[in-house]
C-alpha cells in the first residue's frame, strides 16, 4: 500500500519490472484509490526522496518539496512569538536581553515571582469556571434551539432563523452600553455572572448544530415518533449520541473563545482579579519592563488554552475552521 | 397557515402527553387532537425559547436602546437625567476630526488586513495542495497556534518583540533598518498592529482556504488536464472561480470585523495613539463611551457604523450571489 499510494498515477518507466508490477496495482480501480486513502493517509504521504534520481528530477517532486517549504516558513512564523515567550521566560534576569535564541541556562524565578506577586490560582480557577459555564449554556441552548429548527416546521420560522442569523453582525460595542447598564442594574457588575450571563447563547453555535441536525436522517426521528416517544425522549436518546462530535466542537469552541474573550470582561471586570485577561492586563502597564515575569504570566494564561489544544488538535482546529472567524 | 404547518398524523400520536396510550387506534387518535395539537404547536418556540430570549436580551434589545439613546444626552451615572438633544449628537461626531480620522484608519486596517486574510493565505493554500498526511497536520497545528495566544499574551508578546532592543529590531538592524520605538511614532504604530493582526489571522486564513479547495471536485481539474489545458489555464479557468466563494467570504470578514480584531491590541498597545494615528471606529466609540463617559455619542456612532457596515455586508451580499461560481 505504501508503494502504490507513493507513487503518481502516470509513471514513467523507471524501472522495467517494477513499473509493471505498479501499473497493475495501481491502474485498475480509481475508486478503490480513495477509499484506501483513509486509512492509509497517515503512511503515504510524507514524500521523502527514495534515493532514486529520477525522482529528483520530476518537476511534481519539486512542487512537493515547494509545498512542504511554504507551509515550514509559515508554521516557523506562526510558532516562533509563543516559542520566544517560553524561551524568554526561563532565562534568567541577566540572560534575558542578550536576545540569544536559545536559553543559555534556565530558570524559574519568573515563575515563582508571578506566582509570588499576582493571585494566579484564583484567576486561572475563576477564568477556568467562567469559560466552562458558557461552554455549557451554549451547548444546552444550541442543542434546543438547533433541535426545534431542524425537525419541526412551524410559522415564523424564518423569521427566528433570520433573527439569529442577523445577530452576526451586531458588534459587541454597539451593544455595549445597554448591557453594561443592565449588568449593573442587575447588580452583577465586578462578579464573574456578569461575563457569563450575555454569552451563553451564541447564533454560531446553534446554525452549526442545525446544519448538522438538518443531515441527520429523518427516518431515524420518525421511527422513534411510531415507537411512541416524546419529543425530548427523542432528543435525548436518538440525537445526542449522535450528534457528540459536533456538540464537543460547539462546546471546545465557546470555551476558548471564552477564555480569549477580552472586551466584555475587561469592561464589566475592572477593580477585582478573579479572570485572568484583567489580572495580567494590570500586570502589563504595572509590572512595565521586567520581561521575564511578564513573559511568564502570559505564558500561564495560554496554558489551559493549550493544553486543550494538545489533547484535542482535530476537533479544535475544525470547530474553528467550521464556525469562521470571530 | 396554521393549519397547512399542522403536523402529520406520525408526529401527532407521539407527544409527551400521550406516552402511555393504549394500543393505539382510530377512537385514540380522534381524541387526541384537541390537546395534542396545541402542545405540538407550542412545542418549537419553547426548545427556541432559551436560545431566543438571550439573543433578544443581550443583543436586539440593547440595539434598539443604543438608538433610542442616541438622541439623548446622558453621562451614564443613574441620577443624572437624560436630556433630548434629537440629531445633535449625529451632527457633532460627523464634525469630529477624531472621527474622521478613527473612519480612515478604520479603511487603513481593512486594507492592511486583506493581504494577510484573503492574498497570502491563498496563495500559501495553492501552493501546498500536494503536501497532504502526517506533514500537513503538523503544519497546520503550527499555523493555528496564534488563534490561540489570548489576547494580552499576543499583546506582551510584540510589546516584547517590538522594543526598541528586542529581538525584531537587533534583525531588522543588521540588514540596516532601524524602526525605533514601534508603538510610538507614527507609521509605524499602525503597521505594528496590522502586522500582529495578520500573524493572528493568516495560519488560520490558510486553513479556510484548505478547506475551499479541498470542496473542490478534482475532476473538473482532471478533465481539464486531458483536454490538454495547463496547470496556469486551469487555475485561472477552474480553481479561482470556484474558490471565490472562499475569497469573497473573507474579505467580507475583513471588512466586517477589521476593527474587532484590532480592538484588544489598541486598547493594551497603543491606546488609539500616538495622537490618534492608530484608532480605530470601535475604539474611538468605547472611548466616548467609557473615558467621556458620553452615551450619545458613543450611541450616535455605534448606530452610525452598524448602520454602515450593514449597507456594506448587504452589498457585498448580493456580489457574492451574483458573481461566486458554485459547484452545483
Amino acid at each position: 500500500m505504501l508503494i502504490l499510494e507513493d507513487l503518481p498515477l502516470s509513471t514513467p518507466p523507471t524501472g522495467a519490472g517494477a513499473a509493471e508490477t505498479r501499473s497493475i496495482a495501481t491502474g485498475p480501480r480509481p475508486a478503490d484509490r480513495s477509499a484506501e486513502h483513509g486509512r492509509d493517509a497517515a503512511w503515504s504521504e510524507p514524500a521523502l526522496p527514495r534515493s532514486s534520481l529520477a525522482r529528483l528530477l520530476r518537476p511534481s517532486w519539486w512542487r512537493g518539496i515547494g509545498g512542504h517549504v511554504v507551509l515550514a516558513v509559515v508554521g516557523v512564523l506562526s510558532a516562533f512569538p509563543v516559542y520566544w515567550m517560553y524561551a524568554t521566560s526561563v532565562k534568567p534576569a541577566q540572560d534575558v536581553l542578550d536576545q540569544s535564541l536559545v536559553p543559555t541556562s534556565f530558570t524559574f524565578d519568573n515563575y515563582s515571582h508571578v506566582l509570588a506577586t499576582l493571585p494566579f490560582g484564583g484567576m486561572m480557577l475563576g477564568t477556568f469556571v467562567m469559560a466552562a459555564a458558557v461552554a455549557i449554556g451554549t451547548v444546552v441552548t444550541a442543542v434546543l434551539a438547533s433541535f426545534a429548527l431542524a425537525r419541526w416546521e412551524f410559522p415564523s420560522k424564518r423569521i427566528i432563523m433570520l433573527l439569529i442569523v442577523c445577530t452576526w453582525l451586531v458588534p459587541a460595542q454597539a451593544t455595549m452600553l445597554p448591557n453594561y447598564v443592565l449588568i449593573s442594574q442587575l447588580g452583577l457588575l465586578e462578579t464573574i455572572s456578569a461575563v457569563v450571563v450575555p454569552q451563553v447563547v451564541s447564533a454560531v453555535s446553534v446554525l452549526m448544530l442545525f446544519q448538522h441536525i438538518s443531515a441527520f436522517p429523518k427516518e431515524l426521528f420518525d421511527a422513534a415518533t411510531m415507537d411512541g416517544r416524546s419529543a425530548f425522549n427523542q432528543l435525548w436518546t436518538v440525537l445526542l449520541p449522535n450528534l457528540r462530535p459536533s456538540i464537543a466542537a460547539v462546546a471546545i469552541l465557546a470555551f476558548i473563545s471564552a477564555w480569549n474573550e477580552y472586551f466584555w470582561p475587561t469592561m464589566v471586570m475592572r477593580q477585582t482579579d478573579q479572570l485572568i485577561q484583567v489580572g495580567i492586563r494590570s500586570f502589563l502597564t504595572s509590572e512595565g519592563n521586567d520581561w521575564g515575569a511578564l513573559m511568564a504570566a502570559a505564558g500561564l494564561a495560554c496554558l489551559p488554552v493549550f493544553a486543550l489544544y494538545l489533547a484535542l488538535q482535530r476537533q479544535v482546529v475544525d470547530a474553528f475552521v467550521r464556525s469562521g472567524l470571530r | 397557515m396554521l393549519v397547512e404547518t399542522a403536523p402529520g398524523p406520525a408526529t401527532a400520536a407521539g407527544p409527551g402527553p400521550l406516552l402511555t396510550k393504549p394500543p393505539s387506534g382510530p377512537p385514540v387518535a380522534a381524541k387526541a387532537p384537541a390537546g395534542s395539537r396545541w402542545w405540538v404547536r407550542v412545542r418549537p418556540y419553547l426548545y427556541l425559547l432559551p436560545a431566543v430570549a438571550g439573543l433578544v436580551l443581550w443583543v436586539y434589545r440593547p440595539l434598539v436602546q443604543t438608538v433610542e439613546w442616541s438622541f439623548y444626552d446622558w453621562n451614564l451615572l443613574p441620577t443624572t437625567p437624560k436630556r433630548w438633544v434629537g440629531l445633535d449628537n449625529y451632527s457633532d461626531i460627523a464634525a469630529l476630526p477624531e472621527m474622521r480620522q478613527a473612519v480612515v484608519n478604520t479603511g487603513w486596517y481593512v486594507l492592511g488586513l486583506l493581504p494577510f486574510a484573503v492574498a497570502i493565505p491563498m496563495v500559501i493554500a495553492l501552493l501546498s495542495r500536494k503536501v497532504g498526511g502526517r506533514a500537513r497536520g503538523f503544519y497546520q497545528a503550527l499555523v493555528f497556534v496564534p488563534m490561540l495566544v489570548t489576547p494580552v499574551a499576543t499583546a506582551a508578546i510584540w510589546r516584547w518583540m517590538m522594543q526598541p532592543d528586542g529581538i525584531i529590531n537587533q534583525a531588522l538592524g543588521t540588514i540596516g533598518v532601524d524602526p525605533g520605538n514601534w508603538f510610538r511614532n507614527s507609521p509605524t504604530a499602525i503597521i505594528a498592529i496590522i502586522l500582529i493582526t495578520g500573524w493572528q489571522i493568516t495560519g488560520f486564513a490558510v486553513l479556510i482556504f484548505a478547506a475551499g479547495l479541498a470542496g473542490i471536485d478534482g475532476e473538473y481539474d482532471q478533465a481539464a488536464a486531458l483536454d490538454g489545458a495547463s496547470r496556469w489555464r486551469i487555475l485561472r479557468t477552474i480553481t479561482l472561480p470556484l474558490l471565490s466563494p472562499t475569497v469573497l467570504f473573507m474579505t467580507l470578514m475583513t471588512v466586517l470585523l477589521s476593527a474587532q480584531w484590532t480592538f484588544a491590541l489598541l486598547d493594551l498597545l497603543t491606546q488609539g495613539g500616538p495622537s490618534g494615528t492608530t484608532m480605530n471606529i470601535y475604539y474611538l466609540l468605547y472611548r466616548f463611551g467609557f473615558s467621556s463617559f458620553d452615551v450619545g455619542y458613543a450611541s450616535a456612532a455605534s448606530v452610525a457604523f452598524f448602520a454602515a457596515f450593514g449597507v456594506l455586508a448587504a452589498g457585498m451580499l448580493t456580489l457574492m450571489r451574483r458573481f461566486s461560481f458554485y459547484d452545483n
